[in-house]
């Protein structure tokens, strides 16, 4: 009788163990969007030299924010919710805009197939890519941070208007870096994608916008020189198991990543989980910043190659029509003032 | 020039700037939205640039003259996956293009809405769905 029960409880514990791990997996994986999750199979491709095979064409794309929503108090929504919250997405973005309005002073990204729906885009269940600290947030800022947050402003606000010159304008808009490259590598609302080569010693990430290109040194060498600043830092990777991890430093802090200081430090992991899904996480260390590290999570899926050329400045007329479009604003107010006279 | 300064209310539900605007520069500080304006021209060139495309169209006066105009819309890349080639807008497709006038006042407006001359809006995603889509090159 003690014999059955202790096998009765075995099976009990065994089946248990069995579902709540087999939850676990199913709430983690990323799924492809209109598909079920795909089976856990551990993905053992290899490089010619040897290396965990990360290569081919990714993005990041998705619905899912950095930061969970306030109200949201869960780390999974449930696959209806999922749906559900896409769904409502998808539609805000295909919404029209109110003639009139400075909200319809754009072209509709529908019809150019840029909102998240009409491409690849990984969906999560969770509900924040940040997964610690776990209530999905950004840690709180130090008072270091808010500083420098504050005389970044008043920096800001010193030169003068978007419009006043070219150099008053964002990076991003003078195309000299986009929020896609990193590190961390975000998605950067479209076009969010990535092509990862390998050979031997060194891993390269290209990014689409604006194509900026990170070659990983992964033979162990030391970080760049603490007075060698670069706009995507200076990486350097090494292998754990199969998983790629990438440290790294020495930004200018030109192009701040959620006002981080210069001295961020980030570090990557890639694994790659299946054919089309790369497990990639980071951690960003910035104790001049935030009151703790911060680690998020969003998966890169299979994508479609090639990436054409992203060559934003010989396109870049926009920067040209927005100055002279504040001048001859300037003088039609000036002729105005005159004839008030 | 005949530009018909007037806005166009769709069928659609209207809804207030709920729409993310993830461009890499704000259009508003580049046109004009006090500005509204209806162009009815032919395609002569379709830019295929980033970080924003640019269709040429000429506009037909009243009188015959014809009048360049410059219309930016959306980056070239995602639609490139999709499919979709210089030759899915055909040179010499009738477009309307719905929109606003650059704040210099020069001939550039953004493209709000491309028009077919059918009147179905232009979903250049949808290649299959346009004249002269991406088979026919």
């Amino acid at each position: 009788m003690n014999h059955r029960l202790s096998s009765m409880y075995l099976l009990i514990v065994v089946v248990t163990l069995v579902l709540l791990m087999t939850a676990s997996v199913a709430a983690q994986a990323p799924v492809s969007s209109g598909k079920a999750p795909a089976p856990a199979k551990k993905w053992t491709a290899k490089t010619p030299d040897g290396q965990p095979d990360l290569q081919g064409y990714w993005t990041n794309s998705t619905y899912t924010p950095l930061q969970r929503p306030q109200g949201v108090t869960r780390e999974f929504y449930s696959a209806q919710e999922v749906a559900q919250v896409e769904k409502q997405a998808a539609e805000r973005e295909a919404e029209q805009t109110e003639p009139g309005t400075i909200a319809d002073v754009h072209y509709d990204f529908t019809q150019f197939g840029l909102d998240r729906s009409q491409s690849t885009h990984t969906t999560q269940m969770r509900t924040s890519m940040i997964v610690d600290p776990p209530d999905g947030r950004i840690p709180p800022v130090t008072t270091d941070g808010q500083k420098r947050q504050a005389d970044r402003a008043a920096e800001r606000k010193r030169m003068g208007a978007t419009t006043d010159q070219v150099q008053n304008m964002p990076v991003g808009t003078r195309c000299i870096v986009m929020a896609g490259s990193g590190p961390p590598m975000m998605p950067a609302g479209y076009n969010s994608n990535y092509q990862i080569v390998q050979g031997p010693g060194y891993v390269m990430v290209l990014t689409e916008m604006i194509h900026d290109v990170r070659i990983i040194p992964l033979d162990g060498r030391p970080q760049l020189p603490g007075n060698v600043r670069q706009w995507t830092g200076s990486s350097r990777g090494h292998w754990e198991g199969d998983t790629l991890v990438v440290e790294t430093a020495n930004f200018n802090g030109k192009n701040p990543f959620q006002n981080a200081s210069e001295d961020m430090r980030v570090i990557e992991r890639f694994t790659r989980v299946d054919a089309d899904t790369i497990d990639y996480r980071f951690t960003i260390e910035d104790e001049k910043t935030w009151t703790r590290p911060w680690t998020a999570l969003l998966p890169l899926k299979s994508s479609t190659g090639p990436i054409f050329e992203h060559g934003c400045h010989e396109g870049n007329y926009g920067v040209r029509n927005t100055l002279a479009g504040a001048r001859a604003e300037e003088q039609r107010a000036a002729a105005a003032k005159k004839v008030s006279k | 020039m005949r530009i018909r300064l007037a806005i166009v209310i769709t069928g659609f539900v209207l809804l207030v700037a709920t729409v993310p605007v993830w461009a890499h520069h704000a259009f508003s500080a580049e046109f004009d939205v006090n500005k509204p304006l209806t162009l009815k021209g032919t395609l002569t060139k379709w830019e295929m640039i980033n970080p924003h495309s640019w269709f040429h169209i000429n506009v037909k006066e009243p009188d015959g003259k014809v009048t360049e105009w410059m219309i930016e819309g959306g980056s070239p890349n995602t639609l490139i996956r999709l499919g979709v080639t210089k030759y899915t807008v055909k040179v010499g497709t009738e477009l309307t293009i719905e929109g606003y006038q650059a704040k210099e006042g020069t001939n550039k407006a953004v493209g709000r809405n491309f028009v077919l001359a059918d009147g179905t809006r232009l979903f250049l995603s949808l290649n299959g769905a346009v004249p002269g889509g991406a088979e026919d090159k």
